[in-house]
Parts: C-alpha cells; sequence; structure tokens
C-alpha cells in the first residue's frame, strides 16, 4: 500500500488487464490485499443483496411511509403539506434563476464567460436525493406521489425560468423567491402561536442591512439601527396577531417534515446572533470580547442533548410562570443557541481571513464603521466562509436527530411508531433502521457534495 | 507661509468623544446582559420555590433511589454523588476506547484512501462517506438495536465459553447481553507500582534524549525507541516482582446459573454498542483529515526528497508525516472532543454514562436544574482540558518562523 | 516631464494660496508599546506641496502618514490637518479622512466590487452623491489614469500597475485636500511601476498636495519640492531634491544614500 518508485507496466497502457495490474497488483502489498478484500467484497455483496431484495421484510417501510414522511401530522391537513411542497419547489427554482441570471449579467459585464448549469450535471450533482426520492415514490405504489412528485418538478423548472428576466427586474425577483418561501412557511404554520418569530427576526436582519444611517451622527447611528429593527420586528408581531389565518404550528409538525423544517428554522434563527457573537468577539471593547468568548466556550463545551435537557426542564421555569412553550419550540431555543456558538467561530475565522487592508481602505475613505461592515468586510468574510456553514447546517440536520431523546417525533422517532405496531414488533429493525439512514445520507451526502462545489467555485483555499 | 489656525486643545465634547463611547458602549452591554440574567434567574427561583422544588445543591448526598444495571457495588441507598461518580467514570471508559479505536481506524482508512490499490482506495472512500454523513445516533441505535437486541446473533440461555486451548481458564465469553474479557484486579500495592512506572518513565525519556545527543554529535544509530522501550519493560517487570505482583489477571467465568458474567471484565452491550459505534462514526472523521493533512503537504517535499535519494517509506517518515502530523493533530483533538461529547448519547443503549444516569435521576424526581448544572459542569471541564491539551500541543507543533 | 495638458490647479482649491499650511505636525510622538516609532516629529506642509519622505525600513516613514489619516494614533504632539486637529473626537476624524486620500503598497481594492463600485462606493456613501453623478466621475478619473476600458472588470482581472491606479482613482474620487501615498510601487513589477508614477507625476502637476513615502528617487528628482529623510523615528533632514542628492550633510543620509543610489 506504500507509494513505490518502481513503475514497470508491461502491458499496454489503457488495456484492461494493465489497468488490473497497476491498480490491483502493483505490488506484493498490493497484491495481498486485494486477495484478502475481494472474497471479503463478495460474501458482504452477497448478503447484503440478499437482504435488501430478498430476506428484506420492507413492509415496515412500505406501508410506514407517511409516517415517515409526516409523523403524527393530522392527515387532513396533507393538502397544506403538499401546497408548501409546490411553493418551495417554485421558491427553490426561482431562487437558482435568479442567482444564475445575476452571475450571468456579471460575466458578461466582467467579459468573462458563464457556463450555464446543465441538466444531465443537475442530475449529477443531486443523484443521491433524486435516487431516494425515486424509492420512496416505487415504494409508495400509488399514482398519487409520482403526480405529486411531477408537479414540484415542473414548478421548479417553471421558477428556474426567472433567469431569463431583464436586470431591472432581479431585484423584483429575488423578492418573489422571499415571498414565495414566505408563503410556504405560512401555508402550514398559519399565523397562529409562533410562527411570527422567524419571520419579524429576518425582517429585522432585512432591516437593519438596509437602513440609511450614514447622515446621522456616529453615536446615533447604532441607536436608530437598533430601533428601526425592532420597530420592524413589532410590526410584523403585530400584524400576525392580527391577521387570522388558522394552521397547524410547528408544534404539531412530525417525521422527516419536521426534522427538515427543524434544521431550517435553528439555522435562519442561530444566524444573526452568531454574526453579533464573532463581531463581539473580534470587538476592540473588552467586555463585549469576554462577554462573547465565555457563551462561545460554555456552549461548546457540552453536547447538544444537556443544552435540549436544559430546554425541557429549565427553560420554563426561567420564563415567567404560565408561558407554555412546546416540546418543539423549547427545543428550537437549545438548537438555536448551540449553534449560534458554532457559526459565531466560523464567522470569526472568515473575519480573520480577511486582510487588514480592507478595512484600513475603507477608512483612509473616510467611511463610517458600519459602511465598512456591511459593504466591505462582511461581504468578503461571509462569502469565505459558505462551505463552512453548510457543514455546520448537515451536522445540525444530522443532529436533529437527537429530539428522539427527549421525545419529539422526528425522522428517527417514527420507528418507535411503526415498531409499536402489532405486525412490527420485533421484526424489521434493521429495515426501519436502514431506510432511516439512508434518508439522513441522502440528504447530507448531497449538502456535503455541494459544499465542496462551493469551495471549488469560489476558489478557497487556492493560492 | 503662514499657519493655519488650530484649534487649542480641548476636550471633544462627550457624545463625540473616541475614548468615553468606548466605555459607555461597554457599560450599556454588561448593564443589559446583567439585567437579563437577573430576570432570568428570579424567574427561576420564583418558579422553583413555587412548585416546591428545592433549589440548593443538597440532593447531591441523597440516595439515589434507583439501582444501576451491571454496576453491583452501587445501590439505590448510594448517594448521588456516587452516581455522578459512577457516570463520570463510564464516560471516560467509553471516552478513552473510543479515541482509542478511531485513532487505530482512521489512521487506517486515511492512508488508505490515498492508496494506489484501487480497492481499498474505493472502498476507504465508501467507508467514510457513509459514517460521515448520517448521525452518530443512527449508528448507536443500529449497534445496540440491530446487532445486539434484535440482531442476528442468538438468544442464549447460558452464557457460551471460549477457552484457552490447554487450560481451563476463559478469554472469551459470551452471555446474552454481556461479553466477558480478562480483566486486572489489584492485589495491594498498586500506587507503589505506579510510582516505579513513573519513575520507570522518567527513564526512560532521559535515555531518549541522552540517545538523541550521541546521534547528534557522533552520527551513531540512537536506537532510542529500543532504549525507551527497554527501560520501561524492565522498570515494569522488575517492578512487578519486587512489589509481589501488584496486579493478577482475572479470568472471565460464569455465575452459578450460568447467565450473568462474573469475574473479569465485564463489558455489557450498550457499552460495546456505544463505543463501536462511536469508534467507527469519529473514524471517519479522522480518515478525512489525515487524508486531507497528508495531501496538504505541498508537492515540493514529495520532489525534494526524492531528489535527495530518500527512499518510500523515509519519506514518508521524515519528510511527510511530520509536516501531515503538524497539520492534523489540532482537528483530530477536536474530533476527540466531540466523541466525548458524544457519548453522551449512551442514553439510547441504556449505558450508564452520565447523560442517562442524570436522566434517570431527574426521572426519579431529583431536581432538574441542579442535576443539570452538574451534569454541564462535568463536561465543561473535560471540554477545557481537552482544549488545553490541544493549546499545549499547537504550541509545541508550530513552525519555528521568523 | 512637464506637460502641457493638465492645468496646474485641477487637483487643487484654485481659490487658496499656494504654500498655505495644510498640515502641521508638532512634537508628535508614536509608541508601539515599548518601542517608539515617532520621537519628537515636527513639520510643515503647505498646499500643491510635494514632500517625499525616505529612510531605512523601520525608520517610521509609514507609521508617520498613517498617523496624519488616524490609521495609527499619535501618542503625544499635535497633528492638525487643514485646521482640524485629530483627537479623540470622532466627527474630526472622520472630517479628516474624508479630506485625505490614502493609497497603500498592497492596493486593497476591493476584490468583490468592479473597478467602478470600488471608485464610487464611497462618493456613493460617504458624499452622498448621486449614482449617475458618481458613475461619470468615475469614468472621468479611469480616463485620467488611462485605463477606461478596466470599468466593469474586477480587481482580480487586472495587473497590478493597473490595480493601483484604479486604487488612486477611488481615492481621487473624494476629491481630498491631501494625498499619502505609502511605498505604491514596492509590490509592483519593475514594468509597472513607470504607469504609476507617470499618473503621479501628473497629479504633482496638476496641483495636488502629496506626502510620498518611496525608494523612488527618480520620481523624487523629478516632482518633489522638498524631501525628507527618516532614521530610527527621526526626522534627521529636510531638503530640496538638488540638495539632498549633491550634497547631504548628515552622517545617516549620507550611509543611506550611499546604499540606495
Amino acid at each position: 500500500m506504500t507509494a513505490s518508485a518502481e513503475r514497470a507496466p508491461v502491458l499496454p497502457e489503457g488495456s484492461a488487464l494493465g489497468w488490473i495490474k497497476e491498480r490491483l497488483f502493483r505490488n506484493v502489498w498490493s497484491g495481498a490485499v486485494t486477495v484478502v478484500l475481494i472474497p471479503v467484497l463478495i460474501y458482504v455483496g452477497y448478503r447484503a443483496f440478499v437482504f435488501i431484495f430478498i430476506n428484506g421484510q420492507w413492509a415496515a417501510v412500505s406501508r410506514n411511509l407517511t409516517n415517515f414522511i409526516m409523523g403524527r401530522y393530522p392527515r387532513d391537513q396533507t393538502w397544506r403539506l403538499v401546497a408548501q411542497m409546490m411553493l418551495l419547489a417554485l421558491a427553490f427554482g426561482a431562487g437558482a434563476g435568479t442567482g444564475s441570471g445575476t452571475a450571468r449579467d456579471k460575466a458578461e459585464e466582467a467579459g468573462l464567460v458563464y457556463v450555464p448549469p446543465t441538466l444531465a450535471g443537475t442530475l449529477r450533482r443531486f443523484w443521491s436525493l433524486i435516487a431516494f426520492v425515486l424509492v420512496l415514490l416505487v415504494m409508495a405504489g400509488s399514482t398519487g406521489p409520482w403526480l405529486v412528485a411531477g408537479a414540484a418538478v415542473v414548478l421548479g423548472y417553471v421558477g428556474w425560468q426567472s433567469w431569463r428576466l431583464p436586470r431591472s427586474l432581479r431585484m423584483l425577483s429575488w423578492l418573489a423567491t422571499a415571498l414565495l418561501l414566505l408563503a410556504g412557511f405560512q401555508v402550514v404554520s398559519g399565523t397562529d402561536g409562533m410562527a411570527w418569530l422567524p419571520v419579524a427576526l429576518a425582517v429585522a436582519f432585512a432591516v437593519w442591512l438596509v437602513v440609511p444611517v450614514e447622515r446621522l451622527q456616529a453615536v446615533m447611528r447604532p441607536v436608530v439601527s437598533l430601533v428601526a429593527s425592532l420597530a420592524a420586528a413589532a410590526v410584523v408581531f403585530g400584524v400576525y396577531q392580527v391577521i387570522a389565518f388558522p394552521g397547524i404550528g410547528w408544534d404539531q409538525w412530525s417525521g422527516m417534515h419536521l426534522t427538515l423544517w427543524w434544521s431550517a428554522i435553528v439555522s435562519a434563527l442561530a444566524f444573526p446572533v452568531g454574526l453579533l457573537l464573532a463581531l463581539a468577539r473580534r470587538s476592540n471593547l473588552p467586555a463585549l470580547r469576554y462577554l462573547a468568548t465565555t457563551y462561545i466556550e460554555l456552549i461548546r463545551g457540552v453536547p447538544l442533548i444537556t443544552l435540549l435537557f436544559m430546554g425541557q426542564f429549565i427553560l420554563g421555569f426561567m420564563l415567567p410562570a404560565g408561558t407554555n412553550l412546546s416540546s418543539i419550540s423549547r427545543s428550537i431555543a437549545a438548537g438555536t443557541l448551540f449553534t449560534a456558538a458554532y457559526l459565531a467561530e466560523i464567522v470569526r475565522g472568515g473575519l480573520q481571513s480577511l486582510p487588514p487592508g480592507q478595512a484600513e481602505a475603507g477608512q483612509a475613505l473616510g467611511m463610517a464603521p458600519t459602511t465598512i461592515m456591511r459593504k466591505i468586510v462582511l461581504p468578503q468574510a461571509l462569502r469565505a466562509v459558505i462551505p463552512a456553514m453548510v457543514g455546520q447546517f448537515i451536522s445540525l440536520f444530522k443532529d436533529s436527530s437527537l429530539l428522539f431523546i427527549i421525545n419529539v417525533t422526528e425522522f428517527l422517532s417514527v420507528r418507535g411508531i411503526v415498531h409499536a405496531q402489532p405486525d412490527f414488533r420485533v421484526i424489521a429493525h434493521a429495515e426501519t433502521l436502514v431506510f432511516v439512514a439512508v434518508g439522513y445520507w441522502a440528504f447530507a451526502f448531497a449538502m456535503s457534495r455541494e459544499s465542496q462545489r462551493l469551495e471549488r467555485r469560489l476558489g478557497i483555499g487556492e493560492r | 507661509m503662514t499657519t493655519a489656525t488650530s484649534k487649542t486643545h480641548r476636550r471633544p465634547p462627550f457624545w463625540r468623544d473616541v475614548r468615553v463611547l468606548r466605555v459607555v458602549g461597554q457599560i450599556v452591554a454588561l448593564v443589559a446582559v446583567a439585567l437579563a440574567a437577573r430576570w432570568f434567574l428570579t424567574n427561576l427561583i420564583t418558579n422553583l420555590n413555587r412548585s416546591g422544588i428545592r433549589t440548593d445543591f443538597g440532593f447531591l448526598t441523597q440516595p439515589t433511589q434507583f439501582t444501576i444495571p451491571y454496576f453491583t457495588t452501587f445501590n439505590a441507598r448510594s448517594p448521588v454523588w456516587q452516581m455522578v461518580l459512577v457516570g463520570v467514570k463510564n464516560t471516560l471508559l467509553v471516552g478513552f476506547l473510543g479515541i482509542l479505536m478511531a485513532s487505530v481506524v482512521g489512521l487506517v482508512v486515511g492512508i488508505a484512501r490515498l492508496s494506489t490499490n484501487w480497492l481499498a482506495a474505493r472502498l476507504a472512500t465508501v467507508f467514510v462517506e457513509f459514517f460521515r454523513n448520517i448521525p452518530p445516533l443512527v449508528v448507536i441505535i443500529f449497534f445496540g438495536a440491530a446487532v445486539f437486541t434484535f440482531g442476528p446473533l442468538p438468544i442464549l440461555q447460558e452464557g457460551i465459553e471460549i477457552t484457552l486451548p490447554g487450560s481451563s481458564n476463559n478469554l472469551l465469553l459470551l452471555s446474552n447481553d454481556q461479553w466477558g474479557i480478562p480483566g486486572l484486579v489489584s492485589q495491594g500495592n498498586v500506587g507503589a507500582y505506579l510510582v516505579v512506572l513513573a519513575v520507570g518513565l522518567a527513564v526512560a525519556v532521559g535515555l531518549w534524549v541522552w540517545r538523541t545527543r550521541v546521534n547528534i554529535s557522533t552520527g551513531a544509530p540512537d536506537h532510542r525507541v529500543l532504549w525507551f522501550v527497554g527501560a520501561l519493560l524492565l522498570f515494569a517487570v522488575v517492578g512487578y516482582l519486587v512489589l509481589g505482583g501488584p496486579f493478577s489477571i482475572e479470568w472471565p467465568s460464569l455465575s452459578e446459573n450460568r447467565r450473568r458474567i462474573e469475574t473479569g471484565f465485564a463489558m455489557n452491550w450498550g457499552f460495546m454498542a456505544l463505543t463501536g459505534a462511536l469508534g467507527l462514526y469519529t473514524a471517519s472523521h479522522i480518515a478525512e483529515i489525515i487524508r486531507g493533512s497528508i495531501q496538504a503537504v505541498p508537492k515540493g517535499q514529495t520532489e525534494a526528497s526524492s531528489a535527495l535519494a530518500l527512499r518510500g517509506f523515509q519519506r514518508y517518515r521524515f519528510v511527510i508525516l511530520p509536516q501531515a502530523l503538524r497539520i492534523a493533530v489540532p482537528p483530530v483533538i477536536n474530533q476527540f472532543l466531540n466523541l466525548v461529547k458524544n457519548t453522551s448519547l449512551g442514553l439510547a443503549v441504556a449505558y450508564a454514562e452520565l447523560a442517562a444516569l442524570t436522566q434517570t435521576s431527574i426521572g426519579n424526581g431529583r431536581p432538574a436544574v441542579q442535576s443539570i448544572v452538574v451534569m454541564m459542569a462535568v463536561y465543561l471541564a473535560f471540554s477545557l482540558s481537552i482544549s488545553l491539551i490541544l493549546n499545549v500541543v499547537n504550541r509545541r507543533l508550530q513552525l519555528v518562523t521568523r | 516631464m512637464s506637460s502641457d495638458t493638465v492645468p496646474a490647479t485641477v487637483y487643487t482649491d484654485a481659490t487658496r494660496a499656494k504654500g498655505e499650511v495644510i498640515i502641521e505636525l508638532d512634537s508628535v510622538d508614536k509608541y508601539f508599546g515599548d518601542f517608539q516609532a515617532l520621537k519628537d516629529i515636527n513639520m510643515r506642509v503647505g498646499l500643491q506641496e510635494v514632500v517625499v519622505v525616505i529612510g531605512p525600513s523601520g525608520s517610521g516613514k509609514s507609521t508617520l502618514i498613517r498617523c496624519i489619516n488616524r490609521l495609527e494614533k499619535h501618542d503625544r504632539g499635535t497633528i492638525i490637518v487643514d485646521g482640524i486637529e485629530l483627537s479623540d473626537d470622532i466627527r474630526n476624524i472622520q472630517v479628516v479622512r474624508r479630506e485625505t486620500g490614502m493609497v497603500f503598497q498592497q492596493f486593497n481594492l476591493f476584490p468583490h466590487l468592479t473597478v467602478m463600485d470600488n471608485i464610487t462606493l464611497a462618493p456613493r456613501q460617504v458624499r452622498h452623491l448621486p449614482k449617475k453623478e458618481a458613475d461619470d466621475l468615475a469614468m472621468e478619473l479611469l480616463e485620467r489614469v488611462k485605463i477606461p476600458e478596466q470599468a466593469r472588470k474586477y480587481p482580480g482581472q487586472l495587473s497590478g500597475g493597473q490595480q493601483q491606479r484604479v486604487a488612486i482613482a477611488r481615492s481621487l474620487a473624494m476629491r481630498p485636500k491631501v494625498m499619502l501615498f505609502d511605498e505604491v510601487t514596492s509590490a509592483l513589477d519593475p514594468e509597472m511601476i513607470k504607469e504609476v508614477l507617470d499618473v503621479m507625476v501628473e497629479l504633482a502637476e496638476g496641483g495636488m498636495t502629496m506626502i510620498v513615502v518611496t525608494h523612488e528617487m527618480g520620481f523624487a528628482r523629478a516632482v518633489a519640492n522638498r524631501v525628507v529623510f527618516m532614521s530610527d523615528g527621526q526626522i534627521v533632514e529636510v531638503g530640496t531634491p538638488e540638495h539632498f542628492f549633491t550634497s547631504p550633510q548628515e552622517d545617516r543620509t549620507k550611509l543611506f544614500l550611499s546604499q540606495i543610489l
């Protein structure tokens, strides 16, 4: 297995036999490894084949597909989930299309060549997800799911056409994408319960980014920014109390649906907190630095499960008597506290990697500190750590399985429902577990491939 | 040349003074945080008092009121702090063995990924890409449920003995929920033996340094590994004999009804599931790190060492691995830390590590807030120790630069 | 080397007297921890004057000009830029930074913005120029530095010399009263130094007040009104270029000049 220096291919290059000699029997060690591995592989392959296609009791999975996907979600409200899938397909398509259009414009102006994504390329990128969905559809047996999947694909393609829009409509296109995402969230969650929280935070963050405070005195700037953001959040809160669109709050979300949304919501909530923590950690003011560092080191030193316990047992006591948060809300709070610390470290790495000359150039031009942060430092720092942030999201997605331990029914816990059924009490444990593992794997693998691809495209790590 | 009018030295108004704003900003932040903390704490204490739950740490001396399976020295009357110690010991046990397993497997798989043998490289890639992308909890439950509880292993009425050939001692015992392997039991003088070992270690290190110096000054082969190991073995063996055998091997044996394992080191199924699962899961991450770090060594290093007529193995030992290790060590230690934190998933296989015991204890009515605080403090202690080691190692490893 | 195409006051305020003191440094000290980087610096710079600062590395030249726009904070003494004293007053600092322009050795262009956006960012954000006016200004400046065709490119696509010229245009877009140059040709390949120096010569002839830290003696001889030699944090000798290169007084000056000429 060592990289030997000797090379003497006797057989012609490119032939099958030559390949075998080069790749499998290059030297004694290599040959020994091959000889040992091949029978093992054959045996394992045989057992796997038997397990998957012959002996496997997959009825436990195929009869419970709806359970795996939506868990305890009320079945008469399934139309909401379908509507959500349609809206999100449109939104993702539009987002990808608008992004592609923007990239195309930039490349044209700079005189570079833009290579649009091809269908074949996209299929190859997401093959694990597509394969998993196909397996689900085949197992489902009925035509309904196929129609839904087909409709989603069509809508995604329709959204993708937004790349054709002219430059002037680009902003509207982004806005439309954001609204579609919001609609996808709303059609299920309605306006009651905690639905206002993520929307209010997103709006507050957007307001903070956009509010022009440069004309004001230096002291007034952070104050006005803060007041404007809080006012925007309050407006959102008010709107949500007034408009009554009943829905199924996230307390009742379940199964794979919950796993995906839990990860997304926690990431979205944790991002602004993590950003603020990272800025505080790098601040010149010692008090802010110590506060941020203490928080980050504390959270990173404990396992997520302890924070989930804290959310379960302690959070209720820390709020005024009478506030009743559901298990899921508590877990979202715990997950946000947890993820914010890790995101803070990631963003801090990005800020540190930026040459100090960038901020200095901004200062030399007389720009205010917040302008420098918004226009120069953050765009570059955040872009540099996108792969790491995607990695954190994948990690969070996997960690959502811990909700199993606090009795929240996410994807993994559905096994509990399945094996409580009389037919499957003692059999098919391995089958359900393999199915769950493959489900997680399909998503996580696709996302990690995307992250590696992004890393290559953004040129990170290239000197 | 006329001089420009200059303002006299005057303090700027305080709302524009940089220094004032800095101080004020920090005070505001501290006050805000303090107020928030105070609000939460008052709520906490009020609500706890209202529910009649105690708010002190006295619960630690109360009896636990439950037993821990497989731990016969612990009973329902043992105080809670003993339970915490049991949890800590179990966590460290899994942590230590898991780290060992993950390091060995991770190293092998990481190097295999770079092998010229297509089969080995591909298999290693499959291993890594599989384990990295599924949650550790799924792996743990797989080992626990699909392998041990409901799995292919037969349900045993009584234990299976695998004996050493030629004697009646058992090398390996398989029972329904435990496996037994030979263990060590102390016969006394253990403390003295540890002292002897420590002295032996110091001598071995001294010999290492001396042989290194000899090699530098005279160029003779240092054989320092032989000297080091030899010295350690000498002290270990002589110390063992002189102290009259402070340790002895305890062979595993079954109980009267041949269902439980009485002597030896008994590993319960939860322990094996957790350690095996975490070992493999963490190994996949470590394999990635090792592969990345070997690939991060600049190509010019391989070329330069070839040009100097260093052979393959020498190249790896003197040039590539030292540099690769420098890059690899910090993230690998981080993975060790993750493994220790992931032991908290032992709940899923009913293994009595710290988090599982805390959950059971809370279920039995112990105050939740304090229990969780104790648990978090312990994990924090582990993490900070490992981070400290990481920092020390990092500093030693830094390449000396201008 | 003088050109007839550039009016002598295009870069400065023609209503003010040439030579009117615009930068004053009085007894300025600067410490980095225990190390004293600037020792008792006294200097006056007049409008439209070109001052070249030379000296061995570590002599404090960069620190000196970085103190003028408050990228470093001086510990003792006073620095007055166009009548505004640099102190702990945020407003003063901001005003001084608007009125001074700095060009860096490492260019420090913003890689995520096009050349055009690099130049228009500060005028739009700080002076609140409308987009159209800012774009017109940027194109005019790009023509001055002779690279108008690069407007929509990204800095990564430009050569070092072109990037530095964009950096100069970016500073000029804020219409500064004084331009500070921190060894702006030291990171360039030799064949690109000339194009940047040509731009700087044109600036000088256009009446810009400039403080230039450099090793380029040819530039000093061509356009400098005054040459300042610094060593170990102190100003050792000051004089006209002719005086400097023909008859330096101090021993340290002679030693340094013998090493670089």
